[in-house]
């Protein structure tokens, strides 16, 4: 090597060093700024989290909004500034490492790689290198293998097994056309008090017997509604100790089985405190067609088969509520949906109806409320609606996402909504009647705050909008423009709601005397039939037979 | 002196030719898929990194460069012998194909187009992807694999990074030898199934060309090429899919490069000069026992290769759940699985908007399923295909060939061109010394030996 190459070599040396110890020390400072950045993770600060919690309690305070943009605009910066950091480190290091790599080649370069020749040549070691080659070959490929099988059997998975069976046996749900076949939850299919492809006699009189097929006795008392499907019915019942629940022959009447729902892990030894019309057993049972499912005061929640065999049970924590829980319950698809509402906050919960896993839980920030979900669809989706105070809030049943909500209610809300033509109607004492269409949920369409009621849900078909009153009042709304178009006067009060079978409303007061109505812009009352006993649930209606539940029987109606 | 003016020149050359794409790093265009909000605050949004589609204009000039390039490497490796130009011709594929470019077309991700046309007839491959993939196959097949040598960005990023490279033992590089057919196999056997293309999604150096990418994929990046400063081009011997392919190609070769240009006298020059283990030493035909054993040996590989076949397969078809993960409908299904049983309480996006769609639950583990038959089907093509290649290199490994000179392996050697200044021929040809002092002193002149050490750059 000349001198100047000399020179030249050893101010490669030199650059090639400082290069690669640049490129060393950006190295660790970028993976540090990496991992920085991710633990802090700023776009998801917690901060700006708690912030925007309080702004839900107070959605008005105008400095809260501007902190809480200044603070997200400071916590954009940060990810943005840490991914301009990388970007320009990334450049530096490979500039550094550019320099480096000329450098070092120009040094190698210098280097001769050629081998001592005054060394005697190596031994001939072709053949044994084959021989070595061909034993570890022999392993690897035996290792590689063996690592393949057990990985093979230790993979297995359940979606095979699964897709194998026959999805349609482990996760099948009812079309809408079935549920609307059956009446499968509270207030029959969806929820909205609606008995689809449903005759239903006319005339009856529960003292004389007069159309009455049969009456059944219910040893547990429950303010919860029949179910059916097909030719089974169920209801639950329930006391301070026991929690049962009934299957009846619709034909008949008989007791096919009863299941008493004990040992659920998790269940409260202490029973909660519940209020005489309320009970343990007030949320109407539901059923997809697969299993019915049933809840009680305590927080048990359970599925059953049809022959009266647990499937799963759990419980959901013992609701905090002063009367006693009484939302009922209804199903989405292959999933089983709770409104949850407690004095500490709601949930609204979808759980797996075949395993009761919990698939969603979306807290809600309403009071607590004892009314029941309705599931719509709303022309392009389906939607679960809740009544509660003080928002009707709805979600996306699959998900638990919410998709709107509007502030209108006050109260202890009881009644549930009622659904038509895109259209909900929320209700309760001393609040309002609110209408709010889906298709622009931002406000209330249009209210009335006479004659409100208490505890029963209204019914909305046909344009028009059917309200009853604890104190005996039905008032009658156009749908779209909420002018009262008649007021009814009755002498008893209502509890039950008012179930719309064909062109006629069927409503029955708390004495069981059921009044039978035309569903049109004028009162014109059809018919009325006593029961015989004093009732508060909902009817059901298939067979062309009415089911009710009395306080100590069950009816069925027919012709 | 002579020295110092050639270095400069190619240090300068490379530095050029960097400076001169620099800009283009950056500057490349990207596609919006949506169109950009409107900021009011003075915001300028990140450079986005995915390429776009270029018009089919500039994917013709993609071709054009890619055949230029081509035949170029082929001059300079056979005419020309020349190590200096390839490694300047692989510096300008490195900035034109790798950070130009981006990455991509590439000729090894084309394996998937290729591959996924095959097998779903509703996919049209694009012409220039198909002319991607067979082109350096075409070249390789008369000319030897001059495509890794100078064209394959892939290849020219890790031969930058080779500093003091080892011999890898023959045994070591047999056993990883079998990798690349796996990634191969498993390649085709992904995009056959809809599972996806591999072979990008697990491109090592995409991140370096693209300057952004997922933090473990920038760390595997950063792994081979480090790995790659003392163990030459470890992606192109041990995983690159495509490289089985130019293997293939090359052994069939009909004219490849050979280190010395005339003759070989054995003087052992060029013995260390290759960094990648391709060079074949002359040897005697010589049995370690008695040769009777060894046709029996051979005799029962021969037998058992169809066992080694059907094992294989039959092994890898029952890797069908695991491999079957891989795809987006069977890992989903996996997922809405473990959420409805509450061993997943966290829901994922994908969960999420898979249940807002409202598809039945069922159909989606049919298809599930049925994506994981294919995967066994495929397992038995990918397993008798593994099985099949380990025999033939065990019978291969069984059988000792005749070598009289030293030559290059076809099949391993990339027609790098860094033995050629080692053969005391190659510097007759330049006309540094005569065929007798060749003959008698090889490269111990030191004339030559300056020679030598001026090429290897
Ligand atoms: S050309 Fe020579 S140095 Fe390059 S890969 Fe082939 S044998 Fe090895």
């Amino acid at each position: 090597m000349n001198k100047s190459s000399r020179i030249l070599y050893n101010i490669t040396k030199s650059a090639a060093v400082v290069a690669v110890v640049l490129a060393v020390i950006l190295s660790i400072l970028m993976i540090a700024n990496y991992i920085q950045t991710k633990s802090v993770d700023p776009l998801n600060s917690k901060a700006i989290a708690q912030l925007l919690d309080q702004l839900q309690e107070n959605p008005n305070d105008q400095a809260l909004k501007e902190q809480i943009r200044a603070l997200d605009l400071l916590a954009r910066k940060a990810y943005f500034t840490h991914l301009w950091q990388l970007r320009t480190g990334g450049y530096l290091l490979f500039s550094f490492v550019l320099v480096f790599l000329i450098a070092f080649k120009y040094m190698s370069s210098f280097k001769s790689y050629l081998p001592d020749l005054n060394e005697a040549a190596p031994a001939d070691v072709t053949w044994e290198n084959k021989l070595l080659s061909r034993k570890y070959l022999i392993y690897g490929g035996l290792a590689l293998f063996a690592i393949a099988f057990v990985l093979g059997v230790l993979s297995q998975s359940d979606i095979n097994k699964i897709g194998r069976l026959g999805a349609a046996q482990l996760s099948a749900f009812p079309s809408v056309e079935e549920l609307r076949e059956n009446w499968p939850n509270f207030r029959g299919p969806e929820g909205i008090g609606i008995a689809y492809h449903a005759k239903a006699p006319t005339e009856w009189d529960g003292e004389s017997g007069e159309n009455i097929v049969w009456k059944t006795p219910i040893p547990q008392s429950g303010f919860n509604s029949p179910i059916i499907w097909e030719d089974k019915i169920f209801l639950s019942g329930a006391d301070r100790r026991t929690q049962v629940v009934y299957c009846i022959e619709a034909d008949s009447g008989k007791i096919l089985w009863e299941h008493t729902l004990d040992d659920v892990p998790g269940s409260p030894a202490e029973r909660p405190r519940t209020s005489e019309d309320t009970g343990f057993a007030a949320p109407t049972m539901a059923t997809d067609g697969q299993r019915i499912y049933v809840v009680f005061a305590t927080g048990d929640i359970g599925a059953l088969d049809f022959e009266g065999k647990r499937i799963w049970a759990k419980n959901l924590g013992m609701p905090e509520n002063h009367y006693g829980h009484s939302s009922s319950l209804i199903t989405y698809r292959n999933m089983l949906l709770v409104q949850y509402d407690q004095n500490s906050g709601g949930h609204l919960l979808g759980l797996n109806a075949r395993t009761g896993a919990i698939l969603y839980d979306t807290p809600r920030d309403t009071d607590i409320s004892w009314a029941s979900p309705i599931v719509v669809n709303t022309g392009t989706r389906d939607e679960v609606i809740l009544n509660s105070n003080p928002y009707v809030i709805s979600y996306d049943p699959q998900t638990g996402r919410e998709l709107w909500r509007v502030r209108c209610m006050l109260g202890e809300i009881a009644p549930s909504l009622a659904y038509t033509d895109g259209w909900v109607y929320a209700v309760n004492e001393y609040a309002r009647l609110a209408a709010i269409d889906t298709n622009n949920p931002t406000e209330v369409a249009w209210e009335y705050i006479d004659d409100l009621s208490e505890v029963s849900s209204p019914v909305a078909a046909k344009g028009l909008l059917f309200m009853p009153s604890s104190y005996g009042t039905i008032s009658c709304f156009d749908a779209k423009t909420g002018e009262r178009l008649w007021l009814h006067e009755h002498e008893e009060g209502f509890y039950s709601s008012p179930i719309l079978v064909g062109e006629n409303v069927y409503l029955m007061d708390m004495d069981g005397l059921m009044l039978i109505f035309s569903a049109a812009r004028e009162f014109e009352l059809l018919k009325s039939n006593s029961l015989g006993e004093r009732a508060m649930t909902i009817p059901a209606f298939k067979h062309g037979r009415i089911y009710i539940r009395g306080e100590k029987h069950l009816f069925c109606i027919g012709d | 002196m002579r020295f110092c003016s050639r270095s400069a020149k190619t240090v300068f050359l490379l530095v050029l030719c960097f400076l001169l794409f620099l800009p283009s790093m950056n500057l490349s265009q990207t596609q919006e898929r949506f169109p950009k909000p409107d900021f009011q605050s003075g915001y300028t949004r990140p450079d986005l990194l995915t390429p776009t589609p270029r018009s089919q204009l500039l994917e013709y000039l993609d071709v054009l460069v890619l055949l230029v390039a081509l035949a170029l490497a082929t001059y300079f490796a056979h005419k020309l012998r020349s190590r200096r130009k390839l490694f300047v011709l692989m510096v300008f594929s490195l900035i034109y194909f790798g950070f130009f470019r981006k990455g991509c077309v590439c000729s090894i991700g084309a394996i998937q187009n290729v591959g996924y046309a095959i097998f779903n007839s509703g996919y049209a491959v694009p012409l220039t992807v198909i002319i991607f993939f067979i082109l350096p196959l075409v070249f390789t097949l008369f000319f030897g694999r001059t495509f890794c040598a100078a064209v394959c960005p892939l290849g020219a990023v890790q031969d930058a990074v080779v500093l003091k490279p080892t011999k890898v033992p023959a045994w070591l590089a047999e056993v990883l030898g079998i990798l690349p057919y796996i990634y191969l196999g498993l390649a085709v056997l992904f995009v056959a199934t809809g599972a996806g293309f591999i072979i990008c999604q697990y491109d090592p150096f995409i991140g370096f060309f693209r300057f952004g990418a997922s933090f473990n994929m920038m760390i595997f990046g950063a792994s081979i090429l480090l790995l790659g400063t003392v163990v030459a081009r470890p992606y192109c011997r041990f995983l690159c899919p495509y490289g089985v392919l130019l293997n293939w190609m090359s052994r069939l070769s009909r004219w490849h490069v050979k280190i010395t240009p005339t003759e070989c006298n054995k003087c052992r020059l060029c013995e260390e000069s290759c960094p990648f283990g391709a060079i074949k030493t002359p040897n005697e035909p010589r049995y370690q026992g008695s040769k009777e054993k060894t046709v029996k040996s051979l005799a029962a590989l021969l037998v058992m290769l169809p066992l080694f076949i059907g094992g294989g397969g039959w092994i890898v078809s029952r890797l069908d759940e695991s491999l079957s993960r891989q795809h987006f409908t069977v890992s989903l299904a996996e997922q809405i699985l473990l959420e409805e049983r509450g061993e997943s309480t966290v829901l994922t996006e994908e969960t999420k908007a898979y249940r807002a769609s409202g598809k039945p639950r069922e159909e989606l583990f049919q298809e599930a399923v049925s994506i994981q038959e294919k995967f066994r089907l495929g397992g038995w093509f990918l397993g008798g295909f593994i099985g099949l290649i380990l025999g033939l290199k065990l019978l291969n490994l069984s059988v000792l060939r005749r070598q009289l000179e030293y030559d290059v392996d076809t099949g391993t050697c990339l027609s790098c061109g860094r033995c050629f200044a080692y053969c005391p021929f190659e510097h007759v040809r330049l006309g540094l010394i005569t065929p007798e002092e060749a003959a008698a002193q090889g490269a111990r002149d030191p004339e030559a030996r300056e020679k030598n050490e001026n090429e290897n750059v």
